[in-house]
């Protein structure tokens, strides 16, 4: 992995204007001061649930949003001292890969007219003719494991979900992105196809340095694509615990990151649930006050969490940061059974 | 990065199915398709070719005046003499000339409008919005007949271009509606992450899941133009500078009196017997244009 | 308890599904979306069907309630209730009284199946009264406990409309309508796709509690193994429209039998363990109209394709002890 942080954000801030509606009659705080970093060719995953703020984020660096406050280091340079413009054309070496594959191609137009416009506009960047555009269209979806002479010509409805999110990676890498932001990339593939799209991100990230943003709540799937990188817990637009993948899923020491993996099923059989495990029932509540925003959920929460917002501290050592009052590691991520004949 | 080693893979340029040949298929699907079109191709050959056929002064032929339908005079002759037939076929070009250059603004004003103004939303929205409202409130008709007064019909072009600047309104507000539905969709969004200019994803992107839509207004808009014009002309506020299938109207009715006497009325129901063919040609027609221009209708 | 049919269902309903043939007509043919299943679903047991998109999955659990509409047709078999005889010979009034007696069934997206104009109770009680409920009070309330065991305010949940709430709460609310008139088969088609992990297992917990208390007779319709392994007593894994492998989830998972059953289960990243251990599986989902109409039906995507699978279709052998499994390579593999 690189040295220098390709990307670094400090202390961003997005907040959404308010919107009739029973349940959003005050302006939502999505984002509340989020600092993090990309490392050039690393892998980082954002985890929580829906709703927490993690895909703002995502389309912030993708200049699909724009934010209130905070700072955005793109290879050492301040965007946000950057006009809108500009801004927006270093942001466009960060891609989104948008969740819903059925969604984000074009229905009306074939494979072929979706990878060509914006190869149009990086050939007269590069000055390149026609011929180096219908080559790169092939090469691109060559790298995402699809065959040219039987995509090329189709429409989007013609294909599974899986060759819908492969050609959607094609098209960002027409783009030659630096980073790559796949919001639940996978969620709503067949989960028999995901692996196929995840080994494709690894190899991406592998062959060819593009760092890689996983946005998700599926940790194993984030754990599969980058096992050497960082994971970050967003709870309410808040990062509340951020450790090396390994290390946060072995020893959670957020009661919230601890709830989060206890989620993940357990395959019977072939593992058996940790010991500590614990999924709590209830829907999720907005804090109010000054305290934990996880308190009012959190089962080991006291008097001190409901008054007292706990800071962003080290546990054990500086890679591992939290922010609760009471960490303590638990084991509740399933573990293999021995025997396995 | 990647760019650097393209491998020297041979160039095949993807095989797409000509629209010519998706257009064949989807029409000859149905009888009635086919029908429909027979009905447009017929009256636009006539529109075309037709006043090549005949001499720029129709022969009259004061023994024949209101004659009936006969061989000589299939649909029958004028208050002069003249052919109906050869008055319709003569007639048509301007009423269909008129009626399509109608309908190429209406679309034209309508769907770019609809588009920038649901795509940038803000103040160019605003702006664009409190003119379609304002052209929405003018009367269409009475204006044309006000205008008439001052401005000369003879060119069908000029007769369009009036019918289609006040007739835009409403396709801009539908065109806009579905622009905005259609800005949220995830493909819009990548295509703005990948940097694509304005224009290209308004009118590459957005417009052509609004094909079908467009395509249907044009051809409703083309019996609405003929409607329009021809009424002008049987109304007679138009002044009758070119024979049309309006003008035989209302010389039918005015001039001929074919409410009264039975003799004008071939005068009187060849223009008419047109206007609802072309009509139900159009009507026939509509349904193959969804199939055509929806490409999620068509196979792999 | 007036909520009650006259005649309630009774307690244990178990299917038994013979020879089930379901075909859909389409622009391209007539296809078998289901061929020949053979299937005994057990009372108070959690069943979980597995397969990709296009397996027949969620058409068989339609099939099950004769709930199959055009363009699709049951071409034959039978579906025996407890209780009830053959579902497939009911129609009309007197299978819409059975549905509304035995079946409770949950969408994949529960939002699409509320009327987003009426607010939860209006809906409920309109339920209850089309199923001939006298007491709605009874209901409602019935309703409200069941929210609140959910983790759900349920007073807040009665009087709300379907997009004040979210995913996870639709779903939850999806499942109350389900339950509400007692049904004693409950099947749940996807139930979690849509959610986060988090809501995913509050869903099922809430689904696992409710089955064991009510000895209820449970279906779950899933593409993840995950889903059933955590969930389901026993396991049938469909593949085109056969059931290929059937047993008890758990010798299913530590002994997959079935190529495609084994693929399944090693194309799920864990969440520890090693890495490599992991392969995607090959091919893509079953086409209906591409799928071989002679020999083996997986046979393209096998990595133990043997030339008697282009020619002769497997026929269920038993495994795991009381289920079976449809592979000609079973033999050699185990």
């Amino acid at each position: 992995m690189g040295l220098i942080n390709m990307i670094e954000v400090r202390g961003l801030v997005k907040t959404f204007p308010a919107r009739g509606g029973l349940l959003s009659q005050k302006a939502v705080q999505a984002v509340k001061g989020v600092s993090f970093t990309i490392p050039d060719a690393g892998a980082v995953a954002f985890i929580g649930e829906s709703g927490c703020g993690k895909t703002t984020i995502g389309r912030i660096l993708t200049g699909l949003e724009t934010y209130d406050s905070g700072e955005i280091y793109y290879n050492g340079q301040n965007l946000t001292s950057l006009t809108p413009r500009e801004r927006q054309e270093r942001l466009r070496k960060i891609q989104l890969i948008q969740q819903d594959p059925y969604a984000a191609l074009n229905p009306a137009r074939t494979i072929y007219q979706t990878l060509m416009a914006p190869l149009t506009w990086e050939a007269k960047r590069q000055q390149k003719n026609r011929d180096w555009m219908e080559r790169r269209a092939r090469e691109v979806l060559e790298l995402v494991g699809l065959n040219p002479d039987v995509v090329l010509g189709k429409y989007p409805h013609m294909l599974s979900g899986g060759q819908r999110q492969r050609v959607v990676i094609a098209r960002a890498l027409t783009v030659q992105p630096d980073v790559l932001v796949a919001d639940e990339a996978v969620s709503m593939i067949d989960v028999s196809l995901r692996l196929g799209i995840l080994t494709l991100l690894q190899a991406l990230r592998r062959d060819y340095g593009i760092a890689l943003l996983f946005i998700t709540h599926d940790i194993a799937a984030a754990r599969y694509i980058g096992h050497d990188g960082r994971v970050y817990v967003i709870y309410q637009g808040e990062i509340v615990e951020q450790a090396a993948t390994d290390e946060l899923i072995q020893s959670p020491v957020h009661p919230y990151t601890q709830a989060l993996l206890s989620a993940i099923p357990v395959l019977r059989g072939l593992e058996q649930p940790g010991p500590d495990r614990h999924i709590p029932l209830g829907e999720f509540a907005l804090a109010e006050g000054n305290g934990c925003r996880f308190a009012p959920r959190c089962r080991f929460a006291e008097q001190r969490c409901r008054d007292e917002k706990p800071p962003e501290v080290a546990w054990q050592h500086e890679e591992h940061r939290h922010t609760c009052h009471y960490p303590t590691p638990r084991r509740v991520v399933p573990e293999p059974l021995e025997a396995k004949s | 990065m990647i760019a650097e080693q393209l491998p020297q893979t041979p160039l095949v340029r993807p095989h797409r199915q000509s629209f010519l040949h998706i257009a064949w298929r989807v029409i000859s699907a149905r009888p009635s398709r086919i029908l429909g079109l027979v009905i447009i191709v017929f009256f636009a050959l006539m529109a075309i070719v037709g006043p090549l056929l005949y001499p720029h002064n129709l022969p009259i032929n004061p023994n024949a005046i209101y004659a009936p339908p006969s061989l000589r005079y299939p649909l029958g002759t004028d208050f002069e003499g003249t052919s109906n037939l050869a008055l319709i076929v003569t007639g048509a070009r301007y009423v269909l000339f008129a009626a399509l250059m109608a309908a190429l603004f209406t679309v034209f004003f309508g769907t770019t409008i609809g588009l920038v103004s649901g795509y940038f939303l803000g103040p160019a929205d605003t702006i664009l919005m409190r003119i379609t409202d304002f052209i929405l409130t003018i009367p269409g008709f009475p204006l044309l007949v006000v205008l008439s007064t001052v401005w000369n019909f003879g060119q069908p072009i000029a007769m369009g271009f009036v019918l289609g600047i006040t007739g835009w309104g409403g396709l801009a507000r539908a065109v806009r509606s579905q622009t905005l539905s259609l800005r949220e969709r995830g493909f819009i969004e990548a295509a703005r992450g990948l940097g694509l200019p304005w224009w290209q994803i308004v009118f590459w992107e957005i417009l052509p899941n609004m094909g079908p839509y467009i395509a249907m207004n044009l051809l409703v808009s083309i019996t609405g133009g003929i409607y329009a014009e021809v009424g002008l002309f049987y109304l007679g506020v138009v002044p009758f500078h070119v024979n049309n299938w309006g003008v035989m109207l209302n010389l039918a009715v005015f001039t001929g009196g074919a409410m009264q006497s039975p003799q004008a009325l071939p005068y009187l129901l060849s223009p008419l017997v047109c206007i609802l063919l072309l009509t139900l040609g159009v009507v026939l027609f509509l349904d193959a244009m969804d199939e055509m221009f929806n490409p999620r209708l068509r196979e792999g | 308890m007036s909520l009650h049919d006259p005649v309630p269902a009774p307690e244990d309903a178990g299917i038994q599904i013979r020879n089930l043939t379901v075909s859909y007509d389409t622009d391209r043919g007539r296809f078998h979306a289901l061929n020949d299943v053979t299937l005994d679903i057990r009372p108070r047991h959690i069943t979980g069907f597995i397969g990709e998109s296009g397996s027949g999955k969620t058409t068989l659990a339609m099939a099950m309630m004769n709930a199959i509409h055009n363009p699709g047709r049951i071409d034959g078999g039978s579906v025996l209730l407890e209780g009830a005889g053959d579902v497939l010979r009911l129609k009309g009034e007197e299978l819409r009284r059975l549905h509304g007696r035995y079946f409770g069934f949950v969408f994949q997206a529960s939002s699409n199946s509320l009327n987003p104009l009426k607010r939860i109770g209006a809906q409920l009680m309109d339920l209850g009264r089309s199923h001939g409920v006298t007491d709605l009070r009874a209901l409602l309330r019935e309703a409200k406990t069941l929210a609140e065991r959910m983790g759900m305010d349920g007073d807040r949940v009665l009087t709300s409309y379907q997009h004040e709430l979210s995913g996870g709460m639709r779903q939850r609310v999806g499942i109350i309508f389900a339950l509400v008139l007692k049904a004693r088969v409950i099947i749940l088609d996807e139930p979690t796709t849509a959610l986060d992990m988090l809501s995913q297992q509050a869903v099922l917990e809430i689904v696992r509690t409710i089955h064991q208390e009510r000895g209820l007779t449970t279906v779950i319709i899933t593409h993840d193994m995950g889903v059933v392994a955590e969930m389901a007593d026993r396991v049938v894994v469909l593949y085109a429209g056969r059931v290929v492998e059937e047993g008890p989830t758990q010798s299913v998972l530590r002994h997959p039998r079935h190529p495609y059953t084994r693929g399944l289960i090693h194309a799920i990243p864990r969440i520890t363990g090693n890495l490599h251990d992991v392969e995607p599986l090959q091919g893509t989902p079953p086409d209906l109209a591409t799928i071989p109409t002679i020999g083996c039906v997986f046979r393209e995507r096998c990595p133990i394709r043997a030339p008697i699978c282009d020619t002769v279709a497997p026929t269920p052998t038993s495994a795991h002890g009381d289920g079976i499994v449809t592979c000609h390579g079973v033999d050699q593999h185990d």
